[in-house]
């Protein structure tokens, strides 16, 4: 069995404009000590899959409304808060986007790291602070003593995110979320980060939900990839396999996008780019979430009005398209616009 | 990940806007939050003479009746209606009482209540508000709905009204009558803060480590309010203390022989036209401690704003 298994979610907002469907059916499972990483465009659900697994999606107005979220056994759509108080932070952990804004201010570093190991292991104050001063040179900050004492704006954002880090592992959680760890830093130190999250990720045998919308991080550090798009996975299969042989049409655009520092044929050409939006969640089509983008969808056809399954179109690779590349013979349809 | 050469040059020297670059860890000059923000304070010269000018009123109501020679309350019917001299610099009124002494030993009373009120004020408010803002919801519209229909309520003559309940004017029924319809502001400010700092990453980032939330409340929100309710004391002074000194004025304060500021006042109006100094003295005081008062929030808002700080 599966350390984490998320089945069939549903998590949608009620606003004052309609319910927004920002999380519509989504499956997948996370195997002890491996990671998988989420990848999808901005707002197509990658945050809200992992806020719902938290128990931290804001309520109201958002709300699990279907599916479950099997962590070890245990359902955690059927937890109480006070149940879910307990698993966050001690057997599931979460990294943040902005490491800036995600360290109170007002208190001290040493006193945000101890926190879950006064909660959770019941440590004394003296225990909490030996720990967090081996956390903080696990996640290698020099002088880590004197730097538990200082307040957060010491701090430098690579640093920042390297305490949110330690906060993260100090109960040495079974599953870690990184919900885009890297997005707000420099180059150079995304690639220390990542790094360091995988030398910490083998050394204390975690799984690890990797979110991202960048392809370039989960060729790094994936074992799995999910690709979301408009609340749903599209596409799912191993990292390799993904770069490979990309099946879903979506996905393929999503690589066609990327640019290629290697490819000297690529320097004359120019990134491609995916025409049109993603759909409106408030009323999403019926159809395929990708139809109207999609290039190989023609008007009649009927991925255009039923919504294609999300099958196994070979061992361990998932796609929900009903015009992947294996099986695909016609040229692209001109596209519109 | 491909690490261009002029990425990694211009990273390594970088001193990032957040402070130190990756790499640097070595002790740094420690200046924290309070420090930064009594050096901001120091650099503003209005707010600096207001609070020294405050701190010495403070200084003189302590101290002036313990060196004085007088007993503020020690009537010599010798003595009175003095003008200001040598023996009695600020003169004596119509029952031969020194004025200075009597001056600080009102002060002692008027700022006392003043201060007391004014963190009864808050308490109250930081309770009603920071619930209300941090449960929101239902909740949160109910208890703003309450406090809605509490605001229509005028200040003073509901001040009068709860003195007239307790029946008996001292120190502690004037700071319930003072903080019992002023306080709706206060929980209003604190909710609004609460509501804006409970959106933040940092809490949500508290709640991922599994803190409780009355733990996120009080650890997390509330010291980030502290600024707010410093500045709020010195905003809601003044309007206390001027409170206060109406009351007495009315005669519905402090119970003769003791005085405050206001009690005195009432007795220098009897004279005004013949021995103003009698009226003038506490007045003065009055206005001194209000706008010093008004002054020094002032420099405190800029000094605590963090928007405000230079690197």
């Amino acid at each position: 069995m599966a350390l984490l298994e998320v089945r069939n979610l549903h998590t949608h907002f009620f606003g004052r404009e309609g319910v927004v469907h920002a999380v519509d059916g989504v499956d997948f499972d996370v195997d002890r000590g491996k990671t998988l990483g989420i990848v999808g465009e901005s707002g197509c659900g990658k945050s809200v899959t992992a806020l719902s697994i938290m128990g931290l999606i804001p309520r109201p107005p958002a709300r699990i409304v279907e599916g479950s979220i099997t962590f070890e056994g245990r359902d955690l759509t059927e937890l109480s808060e006070r149940e879910l108080e307990d698993v966050r932070g001690h057997e599931i952990a979460m990294i943040f986007q902005d490491p800036m804004t995600s360290l109170n201010p007002t208190l001290k570093i040493g006193t945000q790291l101890t926190e879950s190991l006064r909660r959770h292991l019941g440590m004394s104050k003296g225990e909490a602070r030996r720990r967090a001063v081996e956390l903080l040179e696990e996640v290698h900050i020099p002088n880590a003593e004197q730097r538990l004492d200082d307040y957060p704006h010491r701090y430098s954002g690579g640093m920042r995110q390297r305490v949110m880090i330690a906060m993260a592992i100090a109960c040495n959680p079974k599953l870690l979320i990184a919900d885009e760890p890297t997005t707000a830093l420099d180059v150079t130190v995304q690639a220390r980060i990542l790094d360091l999250l995988e030398e910490l990720r083998l050394r204390h045998d975690m799984a690890m939900i990797l979110i991202t919308h960048d392809m370039g991080v989960v060729a790094e550090a994936a074992d799995e990839v999910s690709v979301m798009y408009a609340g749903q996975i599209v596409e799912r299969a191993a990292i390799l396999d993904l770069f490979d042989r990309p099946e879903h049409p979506y996905t393929e655009a999503l690589l066609g996008a990327l640019p290629q520092i290697e490819d000297e044929r690529t320097r004359e050409e120019r990134l491609t780019t995916i025409p049109g939006r993603p759909p409106d969640l408030v009323n999403p089509p019926p159809a395929c979430r990708f139809a109207p983008r999609c290039p190989y969808s023609g008007l009649g056809d009927a991925c255009s009005v039923e919504l294609p399954e999300l099958r196994e179109i070979r061992p361990a690779h998932w796609v929900r398209s009903a015009h992947p590349a294996s099986e695909r013979e016609e040229a692209p349809i001109e596209v519109r616009a | 990940m491909v690490v261009d050469p002029r990425e990694a040059a211009r990273e390594a020297p970088l001193i990032g806007a957040g402070g130190p670059g990756e790499t640097a860890g070595a002790p740094i000059r420690q200046a924290s939050l309070w420090q930064d923000a009594l050096r901001r304070y120091m650099r503003n010269r209005g707010a600096l003479i207001a609070g020294s000018v405050f701190i010495l009123l403070l200084a003189f109501c302590i101290f002036a009746p313990i060196f004085s020679p007088y007993d503020a309350n020690d009537a010599d019917y010798t003595q009175t209606y003095q003008s200001p001299s040598a023996a009695h610099p600020f003169g004596t009124d119509q029952a031969g009482r020194d004025l200075l002494t009597r001056a600080a030993l009102g002060g002692r009373v008027s700022i006392g209540i003043g201060f007391a009120a004014t963190l009864t004020i808050l308490l109250i408010g930081v309770a009603y508000g920071s619930v209300s803002g941090f449960i929101g919801g239902k909740l949160d519209n109910g208890l703003m709905r309450f406090l809605d229909a509490l605001y229509g309520l005028p200040y003073l003559p509901f001040a009068i009204i709860t003195l007239a309940i307790f029946g008996t004017v001292n120190f502690w029924t004037m700071v319930v009558a003072l903080s019992v319809a002023s306080w709706f502001t206060a929980a209003r400010i604190v909710r609004g803060q609460v509501i804006t700092l409970k959106e933040n990453d940092y809490v949500r980032a508290a709640k991922a480590v599994g803190a409780r939330w009355h733990r996120v409340l009080t650890r997390h929100l509330l010291p980030n309010t502290l600024g707010i309710l410093i500045i709020a004391v010195f905003l809601e002074l003044p309007g206390v203390i001027l409170g206060e000194a109406f009351l007495s004025f009315i005669g519905l304060g402090i119970n003769p022989p003791d005085a405050s500021w206001g009690s005195m006042a009432q007795d220098g109006y009897q004279a005004y036209r013949v021995y103003p100094h009698i009226i003038v003295v506490p007045s003065v005081c009055i206005a001194i401690l209000i706008l010093c008062a008004n002054f020094v929030a002032d420099g405190l808002r800029d000094a605590l704003d963090p928007r405000t700080r230079e690197t």
